[in-house]
């Protein structure tokens, strides 16, 4: 217990006598994680992206405008059965005329061509959306029954059918891109840190070699570096969450306008803020846990 | 107290430490250890402190043969031998209580003995009043005498001197000697490397003289000759 509270008291000791040095390893880990996290936000906002433009993304059904309520409801009864339809909006004649005026209010010759008519000559529609892009084609070859060849008009999911496998493309290699640059990340940190830590422990060689000298055993020598290590990770994910609450408040002034959320860059870090701050501080703890280890290793031989 | 048995410290197949060297060192004594640059000084002081092994031989001190010493049991002979250099390697972020208390840190000795005792030795090497300096606010001498403090928080039955006057002016390498004496008259053996040739015709004690990993001369109440 005493050797305990000695190497605690060495380590404390350490940083605040090497002040300088102590701080650049800190000023380092924080870098670090800085580019980690920035990789969250982006991968975050791609995420986020993507989700937005899926969701303009859907399939408009239109009816035959002689078809009845019975045979719109039954359409809908079998969209809704499938799993993968996450919302149907049905919109009826009358609603459907409604937006018609409302949207070509501007062209008094197509409006005038309506109230001609004296009738409403359009059908009911039914808005679909799915969980994804691909789910569409499945929707759309389930509707094309001959059954529902005489009350369904038209599908617009052909003219959309591109444009939705081109985003799911986009998303896919989006979602590679970011794994490889978050795998390369990684790597680099690995390295930064690996270096940071290593020159640490070589400037103290001399203090190394004189304790082991005097009959300190290497956990005895160990101890104080490994200490600091715990001492570094905490103050570096502690600067790093103020340093990125701050950002993110800022940032989230823009982010919402693009994605017409609210805060959604700092909800989403506080969502997920154990699992990001745990895997981080645990990341981060074993990456200089484990460099002290190995870059001490030769100098505790003799 | 030290028993050297046909040591022989083989670095590489052209570089040989020492050949074949055998010794005995009584207790209480004091013995100078003499010979030009690459004679094998060095190397017989790393292995007294287990920092080499021998590539052949037995080394027996204070009857523990350390010639094949565990890793593990390394500190534990390092807190019973008493070590200087000429360096002194002290701990420049440590002041000079810190750095003697160190020595009695690292083996757990409770903080009631360590007041006890930093004290005392410091005092014996007549720096208790420069406790809370650190080594660069003090001269050589005083760095080298801090170097014995420490040395001495265990009461070793031995205490190893490599070239502890190596850095230091005459009027301090004396202060050193003298020092080192008082420690042998308190029955502590002394094994003393040296290069000055005053200090070591001045003791008037055994001199072990080395060349080439080899002992040339081993006198009693000898004189400096290479």
């Amino acid at each position: 217990m005493v050797s305990i509270l000695r190497i605690i008291k060495f380590a404390l000791q350490d940083i605040a006598r090497n002040i300088s040095l102590s701080f650049m390893t800190v000023l380092i880990l924080v870098l670090m994680l800085l580019s980690v996290n920035t990789l969250l936000i982006v991968r975050a906002m791609t995420r986020q992206a993507v989700v937005t433009v899926k969701d303009q993304i859907d399939v408009s059904v239109y009816f035959n405008h002689q078809v009845n309520e019975e045979q719109v409801q039954e359409v809908r009864s079998y969209v809704d059965s499938f799993p993968e339809v996450t919302d149907v909006e049905y919109y009826d004649r009358d609603a459907v005329l409604e937006e018609f005026r409302v949207t070509h209010k501007d062209n008094p010759e197509i409006i005038a061509s309506l109230d001609e008519l004296g009738e409403n000559p359009l059908g009911p529609t039914m808005v679909i959306k799915t969980r994804e892009p691909q789910d569409y084609q499945k929707i759309i070859t389930a509707l094309s029954i001959p059954e529902y060849a005489s009350i369904i008009e038209a599908k617009t999911f052909a003219d959309t059918e591109k444009a939705i496998e081109k985003i799911d493309t986009i998303t896919r290699q989006l979602e590679q891109a970011v794994l490889v640059l978050s795998a390369f990340f990684v790597v680099i940190a690995f390295f930064v840190i690996f270096n940071t830590i290593r020159v640490a422990i070589y400037t103290q060689r001399r203090e190394i070699a004189i304790k082991k000298l005097v009959g300190a055993t290497n956990w005895f020598v160990r101890g104080p570096y490994l200490i600091q290590a715990l001492i570094f990770t905490t103050i570096s994910v502690a600067v790093i969450g103020v340093v990125l609450y701050g950002g993110l408040a800022f940032l989230d002034k823009y982010i919402d306008v693009i994605f017409s959320t609210q805060s959604f860059l700092t909800n989403y870090f506080s969502s997920n803020i154990l699992a990001i701050a745990g895997a981080e501080f645990g990341g981060v703890l074993l990456l200089t846990l484990s460099t002290t280890g190995l870059a001490m290793r030769s100098y505790l031989r003799t | 107290m030290i028993t050297l048995k046909e040591i022989t410290k083989q670095y590489t197949r052209d570089s040989v430490g020492l050949k074949d060297v055998s010794m005995h060192v009584g207790a209480g004594e004091f013995v100078s250890i003499v010979g030009q640059s690459g004679s094998g000084k060095t190397t017989l002081i790393k292995l007294l402190i287990a920092e080499e092994r021998p590539s052949k031989g037995h080394i027996e001190v204070g009857g523990w043969d350390i010639s094949r010493i565990h890793f593990r049991d390394i500190p534990l002979l390092r807190r019973q031998i008493g070590v200087i250099f000429q360096d002194f390697k002290l701990l420049n972020k440590k002041t000079v209580h810190e750095n003697v208390a160190f020595a009695l840190q690292v083996a757990g000795a409770p903080y009631k003995r360590i007041r006890d005792v930093v004290p005392r030795v410091l005092d014996i090497v007549g720096l208790a009043h420069k406790s809370g300096r650190y080594p660069h606010q003090l001269s050589g001498g005083e760095q080298q005498r801090v170097a014995i403090a420490r040395s001495l928080v265990h009461r070793p039955k031995i205490l190893v001197a490599d070239e502890p006057t190596g850095n230091l002016d005459a009027i301090n390498s004396h202060e050193i000697i003298e020092i080192l004496k008082k420690i042998n008259d308190f029955g502590t053996t002394i094994v003393l490397v040296t290069h000055d040739k005053d200090i070591v015709n001045h003791l008037h004690k055994r001199v072990v003289t080395l060349h080439d990993g080899k002992i040339v001369v081993d006198k009693h109440q000898g004189k400096y000759q290479l």
